[in-house]
């Protein structure tokens, strides 16, 4: 039996899976930031928000790099 | 039973928090969650496959941390309302930030949305968390509960969406994609309307319900929008490309084995 099709499948975009790593990361950083960000770094709000702005960088994040998580052959 | 721990739950640690029971057995039924997607998904070859792996292992994955940060005490703070603390579980904020969004992604996935309409339907929940925390924080019961019908009706909008927009889309899929799909949206349109159900009845809104029953409340929610949202989604044959499927149904099993 001979292989006569020519096409490719997508491969896995390396860079996608390092990204959607950090990403976790992140996302986990900030849920065990606030205690580290103790008075002197700021009231409350400030904490928090720079809690919610890690999770919606790491939830952008992870959007972004399953929606890459694929590349065609001929695009490395 | 004894009806206290019905009620308030079990102060594990002893630090008198009795909803530690719940928010240990979140974190325990969180990692399961985790593991079994991860052990299920390991060696996934199939293109969409790897794709809804990669998000729903993340979903339980992040959730369990943000449990654990509240069963030690880490995602706890205090809010002053009126002349009352509160206390306030704001990791579940971090939690539903970083998930709730995904499991719309998957939903959009599953639907094949284009780019824009997923930008818009995460834009809108993060919009839906985002008041949500701040309605948290607020200091006055005004603000609080304008926040949280500011919150409820982005909730609103994005479970329309999904009733209409993304279901539209799912149809033109195939009978297994839609089936999964009807599923899965008919989950999230019944859990996410308990949230702001419980929050509105919750510590952080009337204290009808105490804080032991809250967090039992939402554990068992979150469990089970994220967990039993992922069971129900890797089991179907709907997040498989056109090359093959990891569950043959009972009647192809039983032609194989003839």
């Amino acid at each position: 039996m001979t292989e006569t099709t020519t096409e490719r499948p997508p491969v896995l975009n390396t860079r996608a899976v390092v990204g959607l790593s950090a990403c976790a990361a992140i996302a986990l950083v900030g849920i065990f930031l606030i205690p580290t960000l103790q008075e002197p770094s700021g009231g409350l709000n400030v904490r928090f928000w720079t809690m919610a702005a890690l999770e919606l960088i790491a939830m952008g994040g992870v959007v972004y790099f399953v929606l890459n998580l694929h590349e065609e052959p001929n695009e490395r | 039973m004894d009806p206290i721990a019905l009620t308030a739950g079990y102060d594990l640690l002893g630090d008198g928090r009795p909803e530690t029971l719940w928010l240990g057995i979140g974190t325990l039924l969180m990692l399961l969650g985790t593991f079994y997607f991860i052990a299920r998904g390991w060696g996934v070859t199939d293109k969409e496959a790897r794709e809804y792996y990669a998000i729903t292992i993340l979903v339980p994955g992040i959730a369990s941390a943000a449990y654990l940060s509240m069963f030690f005490g880490i995602g706890l703070t205090e809010v002053q309302v009126g002349g009352e603390m509160l206390d306030i579980y704001y990791a579940r904020y971090a939690d539903w930030l970083f998930t709730t969004p995904l499991l719309l992604l998957d939903l959009a996935l599953l639907a094949k949305v284009d780019r824009v309409t997923i930008g818009t339907l995460v834009g809108v929940d993060a919009l839906m968390i985002v008041t949500g925390l701040v309605g948290a924080l607020s200091h006055t019961a005004v603000a609080r509960y304008s926040w949280w019908l500011f919150s409820t009706i982005c909730m609103i909008v994005v479970l329309y969406f999904l009733a209409t927009s993304l279901r539209s889309a799912a149809k033109q899929r195939s009978a297994d994609v839609q089936s999964t799909f009807n599923t899965l949206t008919a989950l999230v349109l019944v859990l996410w309307t308990a949230y702001p159900i419980l929050w509105i009845i919750g510590t952080e809104g009337a204290g009808v319900v105490g804080l032991g029953i809250e967090t039992l409340l939402f554990m068992v929610l979150d469990v089970t929008a994220k967990v039993g949202f992922g069971f129900i989604l890797l089991r179907s044959r709907a997040i498989l490309g056109d090359t093959g499927a990891p569950e043959p149904s009972a009647g192809a099993e039983a032609s194989a084995a003839d």
